[in-house]
């Protein structure tokens, strides 16, 4: 089992959505986040006046799924969020330890 | 009414003696009754009875006046409480400026009292003099509490009060009596135990009681019967006075209202109190006076105390809030409703639930063109909703009260409409009302807002942004596209609220495009210039622009508490400014061309004297910006005085707008032409607020500016005073009067008026156009600021082609587009310029 985190570009997180849920994986966590990698923000002028905008808003897509289709997943999510621009985000996959339904109390490994 | 005893033979014979008979029986039945020791209201009320018959038969002896004219009695002859010798004070009302014959008028009628013997106090107006009453002397503001009409057009008065401003007259009024009793009291030194005390004047005296009333009147008429009112105690202290004042005009017979020792036996004898001795006689007499001053002086005390403060025709402010003061005529009058919201946001308070149960009440007996029958009605609802701190309150209190429904019927389709769609939070009528309070809570936003907060200050009309939001989803009570709806069913107020034809328009795209820029912002790629384009063409200007993002603000925070994350915030924010900086500096390289749609509208709606050829000649090379700016005659008329522009030849024309002015030229390019236009304008102390200079690759220009006239030139020369300007202009250009020289004075002072802590900016683009160098100046805005960075500009050698003037509270943020030689400026000319502008701007030059 593997956490699937994805950085994404805000407009492309219904894409990403809908590339999941083609994989059979409909359980996600969506988060606003902001943050920079090698892009690094940039300098926009408003009136005459420069500002860092260093921070960008980005989007959080979470996903555990199964260690099998980590694979399709990562490719399916690569395709989606791709514009070939420089921010186009990050995916980063970790192991998963032990799993917990909070209702019924339930492990799934 | 039973006449008096008049010699009916001496009446035909004379009419001068019978007027004096007629007088002397009125006289004669009061002193009768006086003697009696029953002077007080009943016999008050017939001798005042008996002067105004006197009165009527003189206004039809008089003739008749050149106009309508009308007379008033004033005071205690407006009460009806004349007594034996107290003056006759009159108010005499003319339609308009008097006439010789209206002169004759007032001889024939004042004359023959003068003969009589009567003391006449008599004050001579024209209704239109009722706008001045403000200023007038405060007795005579107060005598017109009492005004009562005795002859002649009723009608008058109410004309004479209509000049006035209803709500300063009625604050004006109370303020004046509070201070006339505060004079008055301290002359007795603060005391109602006077031993010879003066029955009208001193504390606890007839001049309280009417004063109590006369609060109660202006401000609340069931005062008295509220708990902790005595009315019983003061009527009977009335009573007590005008008696006891009526024997001390019958005995000294002239006006004297002193009960000193020899008058207080004499009074105490015809009053009839009983007593072995003169003195027990007095003292019982003098302990009556005394408890009926206390009764008065106390209901005084409580009056001022607890009067609710007038603030505006009809209104009050209460503890309760804001409310009527005579509920039925308010009932009746539905276009005075507004003005009771008004005050509460004004007073910063709520409204009263009486006020709110009388709109409740009577709401639906009226139609929406009811509620703003006159231009005054509907520009005071512009104002009203405008935003301000208390403005979603007092809308809620009139949906509440069904009057919002009956003001704009199309919102009573959302009443507590709900729409299942796991997003919104409340009913579509509540989501509406909470974006116009997230709105108004930008007047006071944290710090993380201001920026937002702002754009709000920008803008020119926000209550069209509060209208399209009102608005915005009414369309939601049908299933279909609700933006569309909405906007179509908008356009059912436009012509119900007689908005002009800009107002409309953009309450029109503000509705419509509601939720275009949240899409673009939160589903689209603003990092993508051409969604930026899309969106930048889509809102046209910088001030649909910033209506547009506020909205986007407003309406998603109204979702829900947690819908507007500071994520979010800042995705909308980051799409203004890349918006912004689209329309503002990118603006150039957009071009009318031959092909566009635009161009044939145009040159379809064009005037029948020009051909389709020259409109299509004279657009090309404009920016399309110039199409968003001006109306299609606009365009006509410029495309007009082009024709066959010369050289030197030069079209101006100045009009008024709504508070400002605007001045349009259209000319030929030739070197410092933006900066002596911008010069002549300053040299006559004029403030340009913003404008447009548009320079065609041919060289023709066009240039508006629109300004405040701040020193009244043209106010104060009406008949020449745009031609002057125009002379002066004509002249600076064709170089035949040195502007800098005229300005120079004005410089200077301007100059010393530094804002401290105020840093110019001055920054330098070449990468926003793929034509022009774009300048972009944010600076305090002071006299002349425009004709001093121009002018550097062009001492640089720069070609002004293109420019945009903007003004936004003491801050002046103007963007100009600049070639030299035909080309960008290189980074050193770029240097050079910046260096002139900073020199210029911190006024080391």
């Amino acid at each position: 089992m593997k956490l699937i985190k994805a950085i994404v570009r805000p407009n492309k997180v219904d894409e990403v959505k809908d590339a999941l849920e083609r994989l059979q994986i409909s359980g996600m966590t969506v988060t606003e986040v902001r943050g920079h990698g090698k892009q690094k923000g940039h300098t926009a002028i408003y009136r005459g006046q420069e500002y860092n905008v260093s921070l960008l808003p980005k989007m959080e897509i979470e996903v555990v799924i199964p260690d099998s289709v980590v694979d399709d997943a990562v490719k399916a999510i690569t395709q989606a969020a791709r514009t070939g621009e420089i921010g186009d985000g990050r995916i980063f996959v970790l192991p998963v330890g032990e799993s917990y339904k909070i209702r019924t109390g339930e492990r799934e490994m | 009414m039973n006449q008096p005893n008049v010699p009916p033979l001496v009446s035909a014979v004379d009419p001068r003696a019978a007027r004096a008979a007629r007088l002397e029986a009125a006289r004669a039945e009061l002193r009768t009754a006086t003697e009696r020791g029953e002077g007080g209201r009943v016999a008050l009320k017939q001798y005042s009875q008996r002067m105004d018959a006197l009165l009527q038969q003189l206004f039809v002896e008089a003739s008749v006046a050149a106009q309508p004219v009308g007379v008033f009695a004033l005071g205690g002859f407006g009460r009806r409480q004349l007594c034996l010798h107290s003056d006759i004070d009159l108010l005499i009302l003319f339609a308009g400026p008097l006439w010789p014959e209206d002169e004759r008028f007032l001889a024939a009628f004042l004359n023959p009292l003068w003969d009589v013997g009567l003391t006449i106090g008599h004050h001579v107006r024209e209704v239109t003099e009722g706008a001045g009453l403000d200023a007038d002397n405060p007795e005579f503001q107060l005598a017109l509490t009492d005004a009562r009409a005795i002859a002649g057009d009723a009608t008058l008065l109410d004309a004479f009060f209509a000049a006035s401003s209803g709500a300063v007259a009625a604050t004006r009024t109370f303020e004046a009596l509070k201070t006339l009793i505060a004079d008055r009291h301290a002359r007795f030194n603060d005391t109602f135990y006077q031993l010879e005390p003066d029955v009208k004047e001193a504390p606890g005296g007839l001049r309280d009681l009417f004063g109590a009333m006369t609060i109660a009147k202006l401000t609340d008429p069931a005062l008295f019967t509220r708990p902790g009112g005595d009315p019983r105690s003061l009527d009977d202290a009335e009573e007590f006075l005008l008696r006891v004042r009526s024997v001390l005009h019958l005995e000294t017979k002239r006006h004297h209202d002193v009960l000193s020792h020899e008058l207080q036996e004499v009074v105490a004898d015809r009053l009839r109190y009983q007593g072995d001795t003169p003195r027990q006689r007095v003292e019982r007499l003098m302990s009556e006076y005394f408890r009926h001053a206390r009764a008065v002086d106390r209901g005084l005390r409580w009056t001022l105390r607890t009067a609710p403060l007038p603030i505006g025709p009809n209104l009050v402010r209460s503890a309760e809030g804001i409310r009527f003061v005579d509920v039925r005529e308010a009932a009746g009058r539905p276009e005075t409703w507004l003005a009771l919201f008004q005050a509460a946001i004004d007073q910063g308070c709520g409204v009263s639930d009486e006020a709110l149960a009388c709109v409740q009440q009577n709401a639906g007996r009226f139609t929406a063109e009811e509620f703003f029958p006159t231009a005054a009605s509907r520009d005071g609802l512009l104002r009203f909703l405008k935003p301000h701190a208390g403005l979603y309150a007092r809308l809620s209190e009139m949906h509440d009260s069904g009057l919002l429904g009956q003001m704009f019927p199309e919102f009573k389709a959302i009443s507590c409409r709900v729409v299942r769609d796991f997003y919104h939070k409340y009913t579509v009528d509540e989501h509406t009302l909470l974006t116009i309070r997230n709105l108004e809570r930008l007047m006071d936003a944290a710090p993380e807002r201001q920026r937002f907060a702002r754009l709000l200050g920008e803008i020119d009309a926000p209550e069209l942004l509060v209208l399209a939001l009102l608005y915005h989803d009414i369309g939601k009570s049908k299933d279909d596209d609700h933006h569309v709806e909405s906007a179509r069913v908008a356009r059912l107020m436009f012509g119900r609220l007689h908005l002009d034809r800009d107002a409309s328009e953009t309450i029109d795209f503000l509705v419509t495009h509601h939720l275009d820029m949240s899409v673009a912002a939160f589903r689209r790629d603003t990092e993508d210039p051409e969604i930026v384009r899309q969106f930048a063409e889509m809102v046209g200007v910088e001030e649909r622009l910033k209506m547009l993002c506020l909205m986007t603000l407003a309406d998603v925070e109204a979702v829900s508490r947690e819908t507007l994350t500071p994520w979010k915030e800042e995705l909308l924010w980051r799409l203004y400014v890349d918006t912004y900086n689209y329309l503002t500096l990118s603006y150039s390289d957009q071009v009318i061309d031959r092909n566009q749609a635009a161009i044939a509208a145009v040159v379809e709606g064009r005037e029948p004297d020009l051909t389709a050829k020259e409109v299509e000649e004279f657009l090309q090379g404009l920016p399309r910006r110039y199409l968003q700016l001006f109306s299609r005659e606009a365009v006509s008329r410029h495309v007009r005085l082009s024709r066959g522009l010369g050289r030197d030849v030069l079209h101006a024309w100045i009009e008024k707008t709504d508070a400002a002015w605007e001045l349009t030229v259209i000319t030929r390019d030739k070197p410092f032409l933006f900066s002596n236009i911008s010069g002549v304008l300053s040299s006559y102390g004029m403030d340009i607020l913003r404008g447009y200079a548009f320079t065609k690759p041919d060289g023709l220009v066009v240039d508006t500016f629109h300004f405040t006239d701040e020193e009244r030139f043209l106010e104060l020369n009406p008949e020449d005073g745009e031609a002057l300007v125009i002379r002066r202009l004509e002249e600076v250009i064709a170089g035949r009067v040195d502007i800098a020289s005229r300005l120079k004075g004005r410089e200077e002072g301007a100059l010393r008026q530094r804002l401290p802590g105020f840093s110019p900016v001055v920054h330098c683009d070449n990468d926003s156009s793929r034509r022009y160098t774009i300048v972009e100046i944010v600076a305090e805005n002071r006299l002349g600021l425009l004709y001093r960075v121009s002018r550097a500009m062009s001492e640089s050698g720069c070609d002004v082609d293109l420019v945009l003037i903007a003004t936004e509270g003491r801050r002046a943020i103007d963007v100009f587009h600049l070639t030299r030689g035909g080309k960008k400026l290189t980074p050193a000319q770029q240097q050079e310029v910046t260096a002139n502008l900073h020199r210029v701007l911190e006024g080391r030059s």
